[in-house]
């Protein structure tokens, strides 16, 4: 499947969310902000670009200028940049330092910028920073981000379905190659397959087939989660017979029923069944976000409307896992016709 | 197929390969720890905290995952040195029982009570921070609000990793070798899938499919099999006016017979990285013209081969490269002739990159220095050629890492 073509939903949602980052700048009184990671550079400007795995050093990936509304990328070509970000507005991949500060001193704005957030901070970037702006306050702006990303947008809540369908195929492959006497490697090669099929061959946490227990028969567990158009789709389950495991069913379903707005990690803890030897809640959107909810975590996490979250939890060695949308009337999860767990819930 | 350059060049790299040490991983990580402690008594470092994946793999043995940057920087494990002391602290979930570390649960620094806990490991292990010098590589914004480092000398930690690990031991030699071995065993044995009417991402699913079988080392890079266009023209705009790539990412093209296809991908052995390039030709032989990419890309790899020694800097690999191709310089401008690999895919020694020729000239061959050579013909019209070889300097020569991968449908 060829990746489709930007389409005019896509500048939507660009916009969407532009104008969201844009708008929060104005609000919390930032001029500038940098960002560095690939996540939040899609987020604030819809770039594609080469993924890569684990963390960058962080740098001036992405820099926005509240004043002008403009968006500023470091990329040396202009594939994958999207329209609405001219290409005058691009600066090249560099080794030297000062060529780079060369190029952020040419933004207008910056050097005028009184407040700068930024995502993450190094020690080289906050040297550069506080030489190209001098009076310049440097503002810690990864919880603006996180804030604004986690409520989604409907057509955000529409790509994370498209990606869990292909989790969901993946899954399907897995199900069937264990079916057919294969063991942990040809499940996984199989969702892989299944995933590159639709386009897709980058991950977020990827796909992992763990073997259960040997008390527990031939089972293994396996989660997927997979990066499509930018967005995670995540599914776990306990293979085979996944749909079998009704007490894992009914406890990940009143987790999820948990999961409402106001809800704090108290409240979903309180949810947890007896006997759950794991579970985990967690944002999910493009890619992995917080809020992030455990036995250990979770101090002032609040559940929130329009939150995507990864909803976790494994009983009597059966895991599940699953992306569910707080609504306004229930949390419901996203995708999978396989789930079951609305009709097997008691 | 060839003859000529290309089998100079293979027979050349096949003289200077040789069967990889065994992997001592105890060994390994007290090597790269007491590298590390050395840089920071020298670069009077009392503390060292770090954050950033490779540099976190390097100071604790900590696996590499290959996982998106949302994950690996939410749920991340952090190593703190400290000056003096005799092994790591690693804080992370999971920690192989195997490891040399001081364990700790895992911290959470991008979340505010994580930051909070982190001040609190780093404080019951190295005291108090204020006034003394600190190295850190980044910090979270949870812990700038925090607070973690308030009243430390705040220094730059990625001096002190990339210091220590500029030259490699033999076991990271071993695992770079192996890394790439298997990395090009993969690449074999799916090239035929590279044929007219497939996507790019069939042939990287069948990559990974592949490396899956193959079992050990995370993929680090989403396999690049970039269709390129015959001009600088046909492609994407770009800063340098010069050919775009590795662009990734934007789409998913089908490919059709005498697409030029340049492949490039990574994964990784005990932390360490490979580096996979080659040139591919879909579904038919290559021309004369293309063939003549090929032989020049050889030219260029043997005049900088028959260089590189411990004594020469990277301006005289540089030069050798230049007068090899007629003057003119055979790598794409926004990159380099060769870079360093080692935890990270691309690390010091840079040669050739926009630091400019009195960078180059500056920088020392020097014994255990890695260099992956990734010249790159381009002949406007007629496209381009583009591959990698790891090599790695050793007390006299060189030696070739690779495993000897040739140059279908080239040679």
């Amino acid at each position: 499947m060829t990746a489709p073509p930007a389409t005019t939903e896509d500048a939507e949602l660009r916009a969407d969310r532009r104008d969201r980052v844009f708008d929060a700048m104005a609000t919390v009184g930032l001029d500038v902000l940098v960002l560095g990671r690939r996540d939040s550079v899609a987020y604030a400007s819809g770039a594609r670009s080469l993924w890569t795995a684990g963390t960058r050093p962080f740098g001036p990936a992405c820099v926005l200028v509240e004043a002008t509304r403009s968006t500023h990328l470091l990329s040396t070509w202009d594939e994958g940049v999207p329209p609405e970000v001219p290409f005058e507005h691009l600066y090249g991949v560099t080794w030297n330092g000062a060529i780079l500060a060369g190029a952020l001193a040419s933004i207008p704005g910056l050097a005028t910028a009184t407040r700068i957030g930024v995502e993450a901070l190094s020690p080289g970037f906050e040297h550069m920073a506080r030489r190209l702006a001098a009076d310049a306050e440097l503002v810690p702006a990864d919880d603006l981000m996180r804030a604004l990303r986690a409520l989604k947008l409907p057509a955000e809540i529409a790509s994370i379905r498209a990606a869990v369908a292909v989790a969901e195929a993946g899954m399907e492959g897995a199900d069937a190659a264990l079916t057919d006497g294969g063991g942990p490697t040809a499940a996984r090669v199989a969702a892989l397959e299944e995933a590159a099929r639709r386009g897709v061959t980058v991950p977020t946490s990827g796909v992992a087939v763990s073997p259960v227990d040997p008390s527990a028969g031939n089972h293994v567990h396996v989660d997927i989660g997979w990066l499509v158009d930018g967005y995670e789709g995540g599914l776990g389950r306990t293979l085979p017979g996944a749909d079998d495991g009704a007490p894992a069913v009914a406890a990940q379903r009143r987790l999820i029923d948990a999961c409402r707005p106001g809800a704090t990690a108290t409240d979903l803890r309180g949810a947890v069944a007896a006997g759950a030897t794991r579970w985990a809640v967690r944002g999910s959107g493009m890619g992995f976000e917080p809020p992030v909810v455990s036995d250990a975590l979770g101090r002032g996490a609040v559940i929130e409307g329009a939150m995507v979250l990864s909803v976790e939890i494994e009983l009597d060695g059966m895991r599940r896992r699953d992306l569910a949308v707080v609504g306004p009337d229930a949390t419901e999860v996203i995708g999978p016709a396989r789930d079951g767990s609305r009709s097997q819930a008691p | 197929m060839n003859g000529g350059v290309g089998e100079d060049l293979a027979r050349i790299l096949a003289e200077r390969r040789t069967d990889m040490a065994t992997i001592d991983v105890g060994r390994m990580g007290r090597e790269r720890h007491a590298r590390l402690q050395a840089e920071m008594a020298r670069q009077g470092v009392e503390v060292a905290l770090l954050l950033h994946g490779p540099n976190v793999t390097y100071a604790s043995g900590q696996a590499v995952r290959g996982v998106d940057v949302s994950q690996a920087v939410l749920d991340r494990p952090v190593a703190v040195l400290v000056a003096g002391e005799d092994r790591p602290h690693l804080l992370a979930g999971d920690i192989d029982p195997a490891l040399d570390v001081e364990r700790h649960p895992a911290a959470w620094p991008e979340l505010d009570e994580g930051a909070a806990e982190l001040a609190r490991v780093v404080g019951a292990v190295a005291g108090p921070l204020a006034g003394r010098r600190v190295a850190v590589d980044e910090q979270s914004g949870a812990m700038l609000r925090t607070g973690v480092l308030g009243g430390a000398d705040i220094a730059d930690a990625s001096h002190v990793v990339g210091a220590a690990k500029l030259s490699k031991t033999d076991d990271e030699l071993a695992c770079i070798a192996a890394a790439q071995r298997r990395n090009e065993e993969a690449m074999a044995a799916i090239q035929d899938t590279a044929r007219s009417g497939a996507t790019r991402s069939q042939v990287a699913g069948a990559f990974l499919a592949r490396l899956a079988e193959l079992g050990g080392g995370a993929n680090l890079i989403d396999p690049i099999f970039q269709r390129m266009p015959r001009t600088v023209a046909d492609g994407p705009r770009t800063t340098t006016k010069t050919v775009a790539f590795p662009t990734g990412g934007a789409d998913d093209p089908t490919f059709g017979e005498g697409d030029i296809v340049w492949v490039d991908s990574g994964i990784d052995h005990l932390g360490y990285a490979s580096d996979f390039g080659r040139t591919w030709v879909i579904g038919r032989d290559p021309n004369q013209a293309e063939r003549r990419l090929f032989e020049r890309w050889s030219e260029v790899m043997v005049a900088v081969l028959e260089v590189l020694k411990p004594g020469v800097t990277g301006g005289d690999l540089c030069r050798a490269a230049e007068a090899a191709n007629g003057g003119d310089r055979p790598w794409l401008p926004h990159f380099y002739l060769a870079h360093g690999v080692g935890v990270e895919s691309a690390e010091m020694p840079l040669v050739g990159t926009d630091l400019g020729p009195g960078f180059d000239d500056r920088l020392v061959m020097a014994p255990g220095m890695v260099l992956v050579l990734e010249p790159v013909i381009w002949d406007d019209g007629v496209g381009g050629y583009r591959a990698e070889e790891i090599v790695a300097v050793t007390g006299d020569d060189w030696c070739h890492l690779g495993g000897g991968h040739p140059y279908p449908p080239f040679a």
